[in-house]
């Protein structure tokens, strides 16, 4: 069972890193990229909530480490990689300074923090016209550098395949990294917090330590995604990351399910993927939303994840 | 080793608790009684760092612990229980016990996230210690049960076994026998003494007064937040000021 499982885990990898070769598609090269960008937002914010938080302003902290990378990138000519990965740190880092105060109060209310404190973020990027260009945006940010193999061939970031493969390889590093604390001790302990902080803490647990933690260990791979997609698009507008967004992202871990960890990562492909297919309504993706949404909670409160036990359960007692 | 001088506390100028002097020793079982509202739950709270005294000092093993904050509290070695059956609803009776063992297992992030052999080591000793926590507040048989479907009984012994695996050595039972029923309460109780001499100290509200008469070292009786009385049972038993607040004054009763 163990063993049937790892070896399609490994297989489903192989599909993931071969298929791409094969489609020529330039939009669906696209559209693959979102959707690895939207797993690792979904996740990052899933590990979130399993304290018991809601965050509202998840996009706010895509946008910091988008312009963090970006700027590092243009104006100080560092190198793309180092730009990234100091995109997600200072995504993290405004996170852990904020974290004292928000992580404080009730859910409801770190809600609305965090809420306010995205759309603090999309203004400052707006306002700061002298380093992030205000309104009218960052322009020709630089693609990903070259990488090289020992002079023997390079891989050049200025089309959609190789950032494809990048993105995939940084999102299972994500899945990877956000999976091992889940299943860990901690993941036990921040679920601990979400069922009830006071028994929590009557048991020793430093409450507010562990909804920082886990916190700002999100908001970094959110940096991350966010620098991500700068060198990628090349342009970076404010309103790439507005309220919307970070309704959205919480939208794919409701609708996948927040229980389990597969569920943010079903919710973010599908409803990626759903707009995109009826590409004709595009302007109506709200309402879409908004329906699927409603559909899920009132016949599936666990998310998309628990639709093959439901129809088990149905396919049994049929028989019975 | 828990001393309270003092201990007062008001809330918006309604009088919780007031003066109150404790000195728990080693080993002992301490009763507090009372009729509903006379402020037991308030002490609990208040020495246990969920609610900041208005004046007063609580002092831990020679140490100041008063307005400490409830998990540095549970560090020091004083853990409490709940009134109402607060336990991980979620969690099957064993994860109960593991989340609450985070002070026994003092596992770091970095190792869990990335499973050092010390962190697998750390969570195996974790498991062991919350297995002989639940065996020997015999829920062993349950431990794969998820928690919110165990019977009232079995959910308040889980939470004394949730208190029971920070290894504390002060606990503060809260109605720990509130709703049992009569086999129940004797099984309880015979837990409670196990306890004691496992060497931990216990602090005990409770309602049932033949447990409490058969099981406490001393107790102190309160009304309206003021001690009216404190000895051995029987001490309390005869006097007057605790006749008078359990069955009103005069009057009608005589």
């Amino acid at each position: 069972m163990r063993l049937g499982k790892n070896l399609g885990f490994a297989l489903l990898i192989i599909l993931i890193f071969v298929v791409p070769i094969f489609i020529k598609n330039q939009y669906y090269l696209h559209v693959l990229i979102l959707c690895a960008i939207n797993i690792i937002l979904a996740s990052s914010l899933r590990a979130i909530t399993t304290t018991g938080q809601i965050s509202l302003g998840h996009a706010g902290f895509m946008s910091i480490g988008a312009y963090t990378s970006a700027i590092l990138a243009m104006k100080l000519g560092l190198s793309t990689y180092a730009a990234l990965v100091l995109g997600g740190v200072a995504a993290m880092v405004v996170a852990a300074i904020i974290a004292y105060p928000v992580t404080r109060v009730r859910t409801v209310y770190f809600a609305m923090l965090t809420l306010f404190l995205g759309e603090v973020i999309r203004l400052v990027m707006t306002e700061g016209r002298a380093i992030t260009a205000g309104t009218s945006g960052l322009m020709n940010i630089p693609h990903l550098d070259n990488i090289s193999f020992l002079g023997l061939f390079s891989i050049n970031f200025a089309t959609k395949l190789p950032n494809l493969y990048f993105i995939l390889v940084l999102m299972l590093i994500t899945l990877l990294f956000l999976y091992s604390i889940d299943r860990s001790y901690i993941g036990i302990t921040f679920k601990a917090v979400s069922q009830d902080d006071s028994l929590a803490a009557s048991t020793g647990i430093n409450v507010a330590r562990f909804k920082a933690m886990i916190f700002y260990t999100g908001c970094f791979f959110a940096g991350l995604a966010g620098s991500f997609y700068a060198h990628y698009m090349s342009v970076l507008t404010p309103d790439s990351f507005g309220l919307f967004y970070s309704i959205y992202i919480l939208i794919y871990v409701i609708v996948g399910g927040q229980g389990r960890f597969s569920g943010a990562i079903i919710g973010a492909l599908i409803l990626t993927l759903i707009p995109e297919i009826f590409r004709v309504l595009k302007e109506y993706q709200p309402y879409i939303f908004v329906v699927v949404l409603y559909l899920v909670v009132f016949l599936l409160p666990g998310g998309l994840v628990d639709l093959p036990g439901l129809i088990r359960r149905k396919l049994q007692r049929g028989r019975a | 080793m828990l001393e309270t001088r003092g201990l007062t506390k008001y809330f918006k100028g309604l009088r919780a608790i007031s003066n109150f002097d404790l000195n728990v020793g080693h080993g002992e079982i301490v009763g507090i009684i009372g009729p509903n509202g006379a402020g037991k739950t308030t002490i609990f709270n208040l020495i246990t760092g969920f609610l900041k005294p208005t004046s007063g000092d609580i002092i831990f093993e020679g140490k100041d612990i008063t307005n400490q904050k409830p998990h540095v509290i549970a560090e020091r070695g004083i853990v409490r229980t709940f009134q109402l059956d607060r336990i991980f609803h979620d969690f099957t009776v064993l994860q109960n016990l593991v989340a609450a063992s985070h002070l026994f297992a003092k596992i770091g992030f970095w190792e869990a996230t990335f499973s050092t052999s010390r962190y697998r080591r750390k969570d195996a000793n974790a498991r062991a210690h919350a297995m002989e926590i639940l065996n020997f507040l015999e829920l062993d048989d349950r431990k794969d049960e998820i928690a919110q479907n165990l019977s009232h009984g079995h959910q308040k012994m889980l939470g004394i076994a949730i208190a029971m695996a920070t290894n504390p050595k002060l606990l503060l039972l809260d109605e720990p026998l509130a709703g049992m029923n009569p086999a129940e309460v004797v099984k309880a109780l015979d837990i409670i003494d196990k306890i004691r001499s496992r060497g931990t100290s216990i602090l005990l509200i409770e309602h049932n007064m033949q447990a409490v008469m058969s099981i406490c070292d001393w107790i102190v009786v309160l009304n309206f937040g003021v001690e009216i009385a404190r000895g051995t049972c029987e001490e309390c038993q005869c006097n007057q000021e605790v006749i008078k607040a359990y069955l009103g004054a005069g009057g009608y009763a005589a």
